[in-house]
Protein backbone atom coordinates (compact mmCIF):
# COMPACT_ATOMS: atom_id res chain seq x y z
CA UNK A 1 0.00 0.00 0.00
CA UNK A 2 1.32 3.41 -0.77
CA UNK A 3 1.17 5.60 2.30
CA UNK A 4 1.92 9.23 2.86
CA UNK A 5 5.14 10.67 4.27
CA UNK A 6 3.47 13.48 5.25
CA UNK A 7 -0.49 13.93 4.83
CA UNK A 8 -1.60 17.06 3.08
CA UNK A 9 2.24 17.84 2.51
CA UNK A 10 1.88 17.52 -1.54
CA UNK A 11 -0.34 16.34 -4.34
CA UNK A 12 0.47 13.55 -6.80
CA UNK A 13 -0.54 13.93 -10.17
CA UNK A 14 -3.14 11.87 -10.98
CA UNK A 15 -3.01 12.21 -14.84
CA UNK A 16 0.86 12.73 -16.86
CA UNK A 17 -0.61 16.20 -18.00
CA UNK A 18 -0.75 17.12 -14.23
CA UNK A 19 2.48 18.57 -12.80
CA UNK A 20 3.19 18.01 -8.78
CA UNK A 21 2.98 20.37 -6.18
CA UNK A 22 3.90 20.73 -2.47
CA UNK A 23 1.72 22.60 0.07
CA UNK A 24 2.97 24.76 2.83
CA UNK A 25 2.52 28.41 3.89
CA UNK A 26 2.84 31.57 3.58
CA UNK A 27 2.84 34.95 6.06
CA UNK A 28 0.46 37.50 4.75
CA UNK A 29 1.97 40.08 7.12
CA UNK A 30 5.89 39.79 6.68
CA UNK A 31 5.79 37.22 4.00
CA UNK A 32 7.77 34.62 5.51
CA UNK A 33 7.31 30.87 3.90
CA UNK A 34 7.42 27.60 5.29
CA UNK A 35 6.78 23.66 4.04
CA UNK A 36 5.32 21.47 5.29
CA UNK A 37 2.08 23.80 6.00
CA UNK A 38 2.34 26.10 9.67
CA UNK A 39 -0.52 27.68 11.40
CA UNK A 40 1.62 30.27 13.49
CA UNK A 41 4.55 32.75 11.69
CA UNK A 42 7.59 31.87 13.49
CA UNK A 43 8.90 35.68 12.73
CA UNK A 44 5.59 37.46 13.81
CA UNK A 45 4.71 34.92 16.35
CA UNK A 46 0.63 34.96 15.51
CA UNK A 47 -1.39 32.34 14.64
CA UNK A 48 -3.77 34.79 12.39
CA UNK A 49 -1.57 35.56 9.30
CA UNK A 50 -0.30 31.91 7.75
CA UNK A 51 -2.04 31.28 4.47
CA UNK A 52 -1.73 28.10 2.84
CA UNK A 53 0.60 28.30 -0.40
CA UNK A 54 1.59 25.83 -3.78
CA UNK A 55 5.16 25.14 -4.45
CA UNK A 56 6.95 23.88 -7.52
CA UNK A 57 7.65 21.91 -9.42
CA UNK A 58 10.91 24.05 -9.83
CA UNK A 59 13.49 24.48 -7.17
CA UNK A 60 17.54 25.62 -7.24
CA UNK A 61 20.01 23.39 -5.57
CA UNK A 62 21.16 24.37 -2.73
CA UNK A 63 23.61 22.08 -1.66
CA UNK A 64 24.50 18.58 -1.49
CA UNK A 65 25.72 15.39 0.00
CA UNK A 66 26.28 11.92 -1.58
CA UNK A 67 25.67 9.47 1.42
CA UNK A 68 27.52 6.17 1.40
CA UNK A 69 26.64 4.30 4.44
CA UNK A 70 22.54 4.24 5.11
CA UNK A 71 20.57 4.28 7.63
CA UNK A 72 17.93 1.56 7.88
CA UNK A 73 15.35 1.10 4.52
CA UNK A 74 17.80 3.39 2.56
CA UNK A 75 20.56 2.00 -0.14
CA UNK A 76 23.47 3.77 -0.27
CA UNK A 77 24.80 5.43 -2.75
CA UNK A 78 21.95 8.43 -2.12
CA UNK A 79 21.97 11.80 -2.72
CA UNK A 80 20.73 14.14 0.35
CA UNK A 81 19.87 17.85 -0.23
CA UNK A 82 18.73 21.37 0.48
CA UNK A 83 16.91 23.28 -2.74
CA UNK A 84 15.07 26.25 -2.27
CA UNK A 85 11.69 26.07 -3.95
CA UNK A 86 10.78 28.50 -6.60
CA UNK A 87 9.35 32.00 -4.88
CA UNK A 88 9.56 29.62 -1.71
CA UNK A 89 11.67 29.20 1.32
CA UNK A 90 14.57 26.64 1.47
CA UNK A 91 13.72 22.91 2.31
CA UNK A 92 15.52 19.07 3.00
CA UNK A 93 14.86 16.31 -0.27
CA UNK A 94 16.33 13.36 -1.43
CA UNK A 95 17.23 13.68 -4.91
CA UNK A 96 16.58 11.12 -7.61
CA UNK A 97 17.54 11.25 -11.52
CA UNK A 98 20.44 11.13 -11.83
CA UNK A 99 24.18 9.60 -10.86
CA UNK A 100 24.90 9.84 -6.79
CA UNK A 101 28.12 11.16 -7.62
CA UNK A 102 30.21 13.82 -5.72
CA UNK A 103 30.35 16.01 -8.75
CA UNK A 104 26.65 15.22 -10.16
CA UNK A 105 25.52 18.63 -9.33
CA UNK A 106 26.18 22.16 -9.37
CA UNK A 107 24.65 24.62 -6.21
CA UNK A 108 22.47 26.82 -8.21
CA UNK A 109 20.88 24.65 -10.71
CA UNK A 110 17.62 24.20 -11.65
CA UNK A 111 15.64 21.23 -9.91
CA UNK A 112 12.40 19.92 -10.47
CA UNK A 113 10.07 18.06 -8.18
CA UNK A 114 9.37 14.44 -8.37
CA UNK A 115 6.72 12.85 -5.85
CA UNK A 116 7.84 8.72 -5.62
CA UNK A 117 9.01 5.90 -3.44
CA UNK A 118 11.14 7.19 -0.16
CA UNK A 119 11.14 3.85 1.20
CA UNK A 120 9.07 0.76 2.93
CA UNK A 121 7.97 1.54 6.69
CA UNK A 122 8.17 -1.33 9.00
CA UNK A 123 4.55 -2.75 7.95
CA UNK A 124 5.87 -3.26 4.48
CA UNK A 125 4.00 0.07 2.85
CA UNK A 126 5.59 1.80 0.40
CA UNK A 127 6.09 5.67 1.83
CA UNK A 128 5.56 8.24 -0.91
CA UNK A 129 6.89 11.38 -0.49
CA UNK A 130 9.50 14.56 -2.28
CA UNK A 131 12.22 14.35 -4.64
CA UNK A 132 14.35 16.38 -6.61
CA UNK A 133 15.48 15.81 -9.91
CA UNK A 134 18.09 17.82 -12.08
CA UNK A 135 16.42 19.67 -14.99
CA UNK A 136 18.19 20.48 -18.49
CA UNK A 137 18.43 24.65 -18.80
CA UNK A 138 17.18 25.80 -22.22
CA UNK A 139 19.44 28.85 -23.16
CA UNK A 140 21.94 28.42 -21.30
CA UNK A 141 25.12 30.04 -22.12
CA UNK B 1 22.78 38.97 40.72
CA UNK B 2 25.29 36.73 42.52
CA UNK B 3 28.50 35.47 40.37
CA UNK B 4 28.75 31.64 39.71
CA UNK B 5 31.38 29.14 39.77
CA UNK B 6 32.61 25.61 38.83
CA UNK B 7 34.64 24.16 41.57
CA UNK B 8 34.62 20.64 40.71
CA UNK B 9 34.92 18.68 37.42
CA UNK B 10 34.56 15.21 36.91
CA UNK B 11 34.67 12.53 33.85
CA UNK B 12 33.90 8.84 33.20
CA UNK B 13 36.60 8.03 30.51
CA UNK B 14 35.04 7.48 27.20
CA UNK B 15 34.73 5.08 24.94
CA UNK B 16 33.21 1.21 24.74
CA UNK B 17 32.21 -0.01 27.79
CA UNK B 18 29.77 -3.40 27.26
CA UNK B 19 29.97 -4.15 30.93
CA UNK B 20 28.99 -0.92 32.47
CA UNK B 21 25.46 0.59 33.03
CA UNK B 22 24.41 4.14 32.69
CA UNK B 23 24.15 4.25 36.08
CA UNK B 24 28.13 2.47 36.75
CA UNK B 25 29.39 5.35 34.40
CA UNK B 26 26.84 8.60 35.90
CA UNK B 27 28.01 7.07 39.60
CA UNK B 28 32.25 7.84 38.50
CA UNK B 29 31.89 10.96 36.77
CA UNK B 30 29.85 12.55 39.88
CA UNK B 31 32.20 11.44 42.47
CA UNK B 32 35.38 12.48 40.22
CA UNK B 33 33.54 15.86 40.66
CA UNK B 34 33.17 15.93 44.18
CA UNK B 35 36.58 14.62 45.05
CA UNK B 36 38.07 16.69 42.30
CA UNK B 37 36.15 19.64 44.67
CA UNK B 38 37.29 18.46 47.94
CA UNK B 39 33.19 19.35 48.95
CA UNK B 40 30.57 17.04 51.52
CA UNK B 41 28.46 15.73 49.34
CA UNK B 42 26.30 16.57 51.24
CA UNK B 43 26.44 20.04 50.57
CA UNK B 44 24.97 19.51 47.04
CA UNK B 45 21.26 20.88 47.45
CA UNK B 46 19.73 19.95 44.19
CA UNK B 47 20.75 18.29 40.80
CA UNK B 48 20.33 19.00 36.92
CA UNK B 49 20.93 15.46 34.46
CA UNK B 50 21.24 15.30 30.75
CA UNK B 51 20.82 13.04 28.90
CA UNK B 52 19.10 12.52 24.92
CA UNK B 53 18.47 8.88 24.69
CA UNK B 54 18.31 6.80 27.48
CA UNK B 55 14.85 6.01 26.77
CA UNK B 56 15.32 4.36 23.46
CA UNK B 57 18.84 3.20 24.39
CA UNK B 58 18.20 1.41 27.80
CA UNK B 59 14.79 2.00 28.32
CA UNK B 60 14.56 4.12 30.82
CA UNK B 61 12.52 7.37 29.39
CA UNK B 62 11.80 8.60 32.94
CA UNK B 63 13.00 9.92 35.91
CA UNK B 64 16.34 8.70 34.69
CA UNK B 65 17.98 11.35 36.21
CA UNK B 66 16.38 10.21 39.73
CA UNK B 67 17.61 6.52 38.60
CA UNK B 68 21.04 7.26 38.06
CA UNK B 69 21.53 9.80 40.79
CA UNK B 70 19.96 7.37 43.29
CA UNK B 71 22.47 5.18 42.40
CA UNK B 72 25.23 7.45 43.21
CA UNK B 73 23.83 8.26 46.50
CA UNK B 74 21.83 11.20 46.11
CA UNK B 75 18.34 11.12 48.10
CA UNK B 76 15.72 14.20 48.97
CA UNK B 77 17.20 16.73 47.28
CA UNK B 78 15.88 18.09 43.81
CA UNK B 79 16.52 16.60 40.28
CA UNK B 80 15.96 18.16 37.13
CA UNK B 81 16.11 15.99 34.26
CA UNK B 82 17.37 17.64 31.10
CA UNK B 83 17.21 16.76 27.36
CA UNK B 84 18.37 18.55 24.47
CA UNK B 85 20.40 15.86 22.28
CA UNK B 86 23.92 16.28 22.02
CA UNK B 87 23.65 20.03 23.94
CA UNK B 88 22.18 18.07 26.93
CA UNK B 89 25.33 18.56 29.40
CA UNK B 90 25.57 22.40 28.60
CA UNK B 91 21.85 22.73 29.01
CA UNK B 92 22.20 20.59 32.72
CA UNK B 93 25.01 23.33 33.57
CA UNK B 94 22.84 26.23 32.65
CA UNK B 95 20.21 25.64 34.49
CA UNK B 96 22.74 24.75 37.55
CA UNK B 97 24.03 28.25 36.67
CA UNK B 98 20.69 29.64 36.85
CA UNK B 99 19.49 28.10 40.21
CA UNK B 100 22.70 29.44 41.85
CA UNK B 101 22.00 33.03 40.28
CA UNK B 102 18.61 33.12 41.36
CA UNK B 103 19.62 32.41 44.73
CA UNK B 104 17.79 29.39 46.04
CA UNK B 105 20.66 27.66 46.07
CA UNK B 106 24.94 27.61 46.87
CA UNK B 107 26.18 24.00 45.54
CA UNK B 108 24.40 22.03 43.11
CA UNK B 109 25.68 19.52 40.31
CA UNK B 110 25.02 19.48 36.98
CA UNK B 111 25.88 15.74 34.88
CA UNK B 112 25.42 14.49 31.80
CA UNK B 113 25.80 10.90 30.60
CA UNK B 114 25.17 8.30 27.55
CA UNK B 115 24.74 4.96 27.05
CA UNK B 116 25.01 4.48 23.26
CA UNK B 117 27.17 0.73 23.23
CA UNK B 118 24.37 -2.17 23.36
CA UNK B 119 24.02 -5.32 22.35
CA UNK B 120 22.05 -3.90 19.63
CA UNK B 121 23.59 -1.83 17.09
CA UNK B 122 20.43 -0.80 15.15
CA UNK B 123 18.63 0.64 18.03
CA UNK B 124 21.71 2.69 18.67
CA UNK B 125 21.17 4.35 15.48
CA UNK B 126 17.68 4.03 15.33
CA UNK B 127 17.81 6.26 18.94
CA UNK B 128 20.05 8.68 17.08
CA UNK B 129 18.02 9.41 14.48
CA UNK B 130 15.79 10.79 16.67
CA UNK B 131 18.14 13.92 17.06
CA UNK B 132 15.93 15.57 14.04
CA UNK B 133 12.43 16.48 13.34
CA UNK B 134 11.42 12.30 12.80
CA UNK B 135 8.04 12.69 10.73
CA UNK B 136 10.18 14.73 8.19
CA UNK B 137 13.73 14.55 8.11
CA UNK B 138 14.67 11.40 10.05
CA UNK B 139 11.68 9.75 8.12
CA UNK B 140 13.60 10.88 4.95
CA UNK B 141 16.91 9.31 6.19
CA UNK B 142 18.50 12.30 6.81
CA UNK B 143 22.30 11.89 8.51
CA UNK B 144 24.09 14.66 10.60
CA UNK B 145 27.49 13.57 8.87
CA UNK B 146 25.83 14.61 5.21
CA UNK B 147 25.08 17.81 7.06
CA UNK B 148 28.16 18.68 8.28
CA UNK B 149 29.34 18.15 4.40
CA UNK B 150 27.20 20.11 2.55
CA UNK B 151 27.85 23.22 4.77
CA UNK B 152 31.71 22.33 4.54
CA UNK B 153 31.29 22.08 0.88
CA UNK B 154 29.58 25.34 0.44
CA UNK B 155 32.52 26.79 2.36
CA UNK B 156 35.05 24.85 0.32
CA UNK B 157 33.49 26.26 -2.81
CA UNK B 158 33.13 29.84 -1.70
CA UNK B 159 36.48 30.17 0.27
CA UNK B 160 38.83 27.50 -1.07
CA UNK B 161 38.81 24.99 2.13
CA UNK B 162 39.90 21.86 0.91
CA UNK B 163 39.77 18.20 1.81
CA UNK B 164 43.50 18.25 3.08
CA UNK B 165 42.82 21.31 5.32
CA UNK B 166 39.72 19.14 6.67
CA UNK B 167 42.31 16.12 7.31
CA UNK B 168 44.79 18.68 8.82
CA UNK B 169 42.20 19.38 11.18
CA UNK B 170 41.03 16.20 12.04
CA UNK B 171 44.82 14.67 12.39
CA UNK B 172 45.72 17.55 15.05
CA UNK B 173 42.40 16.51 17.06
CA UNK B 174 43.61 13.20 16.68
CA UNK B 175 46.83 13.70 17.84
CA UNK B 176 45.23 15.96 21.23
CA UNK B 177 42.88 13.02 22.00
CA UNK B 178 46.69 10.40 22.51
CA UNK B 179 47.46 13.09 25.07
CA UNK B 180 44.17 12.71 26.56
CA UNK B 181 43.94 9.66 29.32
CA UNK B 182 39.94 10.04 29.94
CA UNK B 183 39.51 10.35 25.38
CA UNK B 184 38.26 7.49 23.41
CA UNK B 185 40.58 7.28 20.82
CA UNK B 186 44.37 7.65 21.76
CA UNK B 187 45.96 7.15 18.74
CA UNK B 188 47.44 10.07 16.56
CA UNK B 189 46.47 9.15 12.88
CA UNK B 190 48.51 11.16 9.94
CA UNK B 191 46.87 13.70 7.64
CA UNK B 192 47.23 11.13 4.74
CA UNK B 193 45.78 7.84 6.60
CA UNK B 194 42.74 10.32 7.36
CA UNK B 195 42.47 11.27 3.89
CA UNK B 196 42.79 7.26 2.60
CA UNK B 197 40.28 5.95 5.49
CA UNK B 198 36.93 5.10 4.19
CA UNK B 199 34.79 7.81 2.46
CA UNK B 200 31.28 8.98 5.15
CA UNK B 201 30.16 11.26 2.57
CA UNK B 202 32.32 13.72 0.38
CA UNK B 203 34.54 15.33 1.64
CA UNK B 204 34.43 13.45 5.05
CA UNK B 205 35.86 10.06 5.60
CA UNK B 206 35.65 7.69 8.55
CA UNK B 207 38.75 8.85 10.85
CA UNK B 208 37.15 13.01 10.43
CA UNK B 209 34.07 11.65 12.18
CA UNK B 210 32.34 11.16 16.20
CA UNK B 211 31.20 7.25 16.71
CA UNK B 212 29.50 5.80 19.06
CA UNK B 213 30.49 6.56 23.08
CA UNK B 214 29.60 6.01 26.36
CA UNK B 215 30.75 8.39 29.03
CA UNK B 216 29.98 10.81 31.41
CA UNK B 217 30.83 14.70 32.83
CA UNK B 218 29.93 16.47 36.14
CA UNK B 219 30.71 19.67 38.00
CA UNK B 220 29.88 21.08 41.18
CA UNK B 221 28.84 24.15 40.68
CA UNK B 222 28.57 27.09 43.39
CA UNK B 223 28.09 31.07 44.51
CA UNK B 224 31.28 32.73 44.44
CA UNK B 225 30.70 33.74 47.84
CA UNK B 226 30.16 29.69 49.17
CA UNK B 227 33.64 29.09 47.08
CA UNK B 228 35.17 32.12 48.63
CA UNK B 229 34.10 31.10 52.05
CA UNK B 230 35.23 27.75 52.00
CA UNK B 231 38.89 29.04 50.61
CA UNK B 232 37.79 26.53 47.24
CA UNK B 233 40.17 26.99 43.92
CA UNK B 234 37.20 28.05 41.91
CA UNK B 235 36.28 28.97 38.03
CA UNK B 236 34.06 31.83 37.15
CA UNK B 237 31.31 31.26 34.52
CA UNK B 238 31.47 34.64 32.99
CA UNK B 239 28.55 33.25 30.39
CA UNK B 240 26.55 30.78 29.49
CA UNK B 241 23.76 31.05 26.97
CA UNK B 242 21.18 29.07 25.49
CA UNK B 243 19.33 29.68 22.54
CA UNK B 244 17.29 27.68 20.23
CA UNK B 245 17.93 27.45 16.43
CA UNK B 246 16.51 30.26 13.70
CA UNK B 247 16.16 30.74 10.05
CA UNK B 248 17.95 34.30 9.81
CA UNK B 249 19.83 35.66 7.04
CA UNK B 250 23.16 34.63 7.01
CA UNK B 251 22.88 32.71 10.49
CA UNK B 252 21.46 29.80 11.42
CA UNK B 253 21.51 31.15 15.46
CA UNK B 254 25.69 30.53 15.42
CA UNK B 255 26.77 34.09 15.31
CA UNK B 256 23.86 35.27 17.57
CA UNK B 257 24.23 33.13 20.17
CA UNK B 258 27.94 33.67 20.24
CA UNK B 259 27.45 37.53 20.17
CA UNK B 260 25.09 36.81 23.31
CA UNK B 261 27.65 34.78 25.17
CA UNK B 262 30.53 37.97 24.35
CA UNK B 263 28.57 40.58 25.41
CA UNK B 264 26.95 38.65 29.21
CA UNK B 265 31.14 38.24 29.49
CA UNK B 266 31.58 41.52 28.48
CA UNK B 267 34.95 40.61 26.15
CA UNK B 268 35.38 39.85 22.63
CA UNK B 269 36.56 36.89 20.27
CA UNK B 270 40.10 38.29 20.33
CA UNK B 271 40.32 37.95 24.55
CA UNK B 272 39.53 33.30 24.40
CA UNK B 273 42.39 31.61 25.01
CA UNK B 274 41.37 28.47 24.54
CA UNK B 275 38.23 27.34 22.79
CA UNK B 276 36.14 23.52 22.72
CA UNK B 277 33.92 23.42 20.00
CA UNK B 278 31.40 21.27 18.86
CA UNK B 279 33.10 19.15 16.12
CA UNK B 280 31.02 15.75 15.72
CA UNK B 281 32.81 15.65 12.32
CA UNK B 282 36.58 17.06 12.81
CA UNK B 283 36.55 19.54 10.23
CA UNK B 284 33.38 21.59 11.62
CA UNK B 285 35.83 22.37 13.92
CA UNK B 286 36.24 25.15 11.11
CA UNK B 287 33.23 26.61 10.30
CA UNK B 288 32.27 26.70 14.26
CA UNK B 289 35.62 28.62 14.82
CA UNK B 290 34.37 31.01 11.80
CA UNK B 291 31.07 31.67 13.84
CA UNK B 292 32.57 32.33 17.28
CA UNK B 293 34.32 35.16 15.35
CA UNK B 294 37.72 34.07 16.01
CA UNK B 295 38.61 34.54 11.87
CA UNK B 296 37.49 35.07 8.63
CA UNK B 297 36.48 32.05 6.41
CA UNK B 298 39.18 33.22 4.39
CA UNK B 299 41.97 33.66 6.69
CA UNK B 300 40.95 30.18 7.77
CA UNK B 301 42.74 27.92 5.43
CA UNK B 302 46.09 29.56 6.21
CA UNK B 303 45.80 29.29 9.87
CA UNK B 304 45.21 25.38 9.90
CA UNK B 305 48.03 25.12 7.68
CA UNK B 306 50.35 26.92 9.89
CA UNK B 307 49.22 25.25 12.94
CA UNK B 308 47.45 28.12 14.53
CA UNK B 309 44.39 25.71 16.32
CA UNK B 310 47.31 22.90 17.69
CA UNK B 311 48.16 22.87 21.58
CA UNK B 312 50.96 25.54 20.93
CA UNK B 313 49.29 27.33 18.42
CA UNK B 314 47.83 31.07 19.29
CA UNK B 315 44.74 29.99 19.84
CA UNK B 316 44.59 26.23 20.95
CA UNK B 317 41.06 24.46 19.93
CA UNK B 318 39.56 20.97 20.85
CA UNK B 319 42.77 20.32 22.96
CA UNK B 320 40.86 17.27 24.28
CA UNK B 321 40.71 16.14 21.07
CA UNK B 322 37.54 17.38 20.48
CA UNK B 323 34.07 15.29 19.64
CA UNK B 324 35.82 12.98 17.12
CA UNK B 325 38.83 11.68 19.34
CA UNK B 326 37.65 12.57 22.96
CA UNK B 327 34.52 11.24 21.80
CA UNK B 328 31.09 12.12 21.73
CA UNK B 329 28.49 10.08 24.15
CA UNK B 330 25.90 12.64 22.58
CA UNK B 331 24.50 13.70 26.33
CA UNK B 332 27.73 14.12 28.22
CA UNK B 333 29.80 16.02 25.36
CA UNK B 334 28.95 19.44 27.03
CA UNK B 335 30.36 19.22 30.31
CA UNK B 336 33.14 17.01 29.04
CA UNK B 337 34.24 20.24 27.30
CA UNK B 338 33.89 21.82 30.05
CA UNK B 339 36.14 19.18 32.27
CA UNK B 340 38.72 20.27 29.35
CA UNK B 341 38.89 23.81 30.11
CA UNK B 342 38.75 23.35 33.80
CA UNK B 343 41.46 20.98 34.05
CA UNK B 344 43.62 23.43 30.94
CA UNK B 345 42.68 26.81 33.36
CA UNK B 346 44.03 24.74 36.51
CA UNK B 347 47.20 23.45 34.14
CA UNK B 348 46.72 19.66 34.71
CA UNK B 349 46.41 18.70 31.54
CA UNK B 350 49.68 17.04 31.62
CA UNK B 351 51.25 16.69 28.08
CA UNK B 352 48.27 18.64 26.10
CA UNK B 353 48.87 21.18 28.61
CA UNK B 354 48.38 24.64 26.97
CA UNK B 355 49.91 28.38 27.91
CA UNK B 356 47.79 31.40 28.71
CA UNK B 357 48.50 34.60 26.38
CA UNK B 358 49.55 36.52 29.47
CA UNK B 359 49.93 33.79 32.05
CA UNK B 360 51.34 30.58 32.86
CA UNK B 361 47.71 28.97 31.87
CA UNK B 362 44.62 30.49 30.32
CA UNK B 363 42.70 32.65 32.04
CA UNK B 364 39.83 32.85 29.30
CA UNK B 365 38.03 29.98 27.69
CA UNK B 366 35.22 28.99 25.39
CA UNK B 367 32.99 26.18 24.73
CA UNK B 368 30.80 25.68 22.28
CA UNK B 369 27.67 23.12 22.23
CA UNK B 370 25.05 22.10 19.99
CA UNK B 371 22.56 19.65 20.00
CA UNK B 372 19.93 18.44 17.24
CA UNK B 373 18.23 19.56 13.97
CA UNK B 374 15.09 20.96 13.48
CA UNK B 375 13.80 22.94 10.23
CA UNK B 376 17.42 23.52 8.47
CA UNK B 377 18.90 25.48 11.73
CA UNK B 378 19.75 23.79 14.57
CA UNK B 379 17.68 22.63 17.46
CA UNK B 380 19.99 23.87 20.53
CA UNK B 381 22.62 25.98 20.68
CA UNK B 382 24.75 26.85 23.89
CA UNK B 383 28.37 28.99 24.48
CA UNK B 384 29.70 29.14 27.91
CA UNK B 385 32.72 30.99 28.67
CA UNK B 386 35.02 30.46 32.03
CA UNK B 387 36.98 32.84 33.72
CA UNK B 388 39.56 32.31 36.24
ZN1 LIG C 1 5.03 36.67 9.59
Amino acid sequence: MEVSIKKGAFHKPESPDEKPYLIGSRCSSCGYMCFPKKEVCVKCVRDDCMEEKKFGPYARLDSYAVIQVAPTGFTAPYIQAYVVLEDGPKIFTLITGCEPRDDALEPGQKMELVIEKIRDDEKGNSLIGWKFKPVEEKNKS
Amino acid sequence: MRHVCIVGTGMHKFGKFLDKSLKDITKTAVWEAIHDADIDARAIQAAYFGNATGGLTIGQEAIRGHVMLRHAGFEGIPIVNVEGACASATIALREAVLAIKSGVYDVVLAVGAEKMYLDDTARSIAAMSTNSDVEIMGGMGFQFSASYAMTLRKYMKKYGWTQEHFAKVASKNKYNGSLNPLAQYQKPISVENILNSRLITWPLTLYMCSTMADGAAAAIVCSEDFARDNGMDFITIAACCLRSGELGEDDDGQRHIAKEAYEVADLGPEDIELAEVHDAMAPGEMFRIEKLGFCTPEKMGELVDNGYFSLKGDLPVNSSGGLAARGHPIGATGLAQIHELVTQMRGRAGARQVRGKSSEFPRLALAQNAGGYVDGSPAALTVTILKR
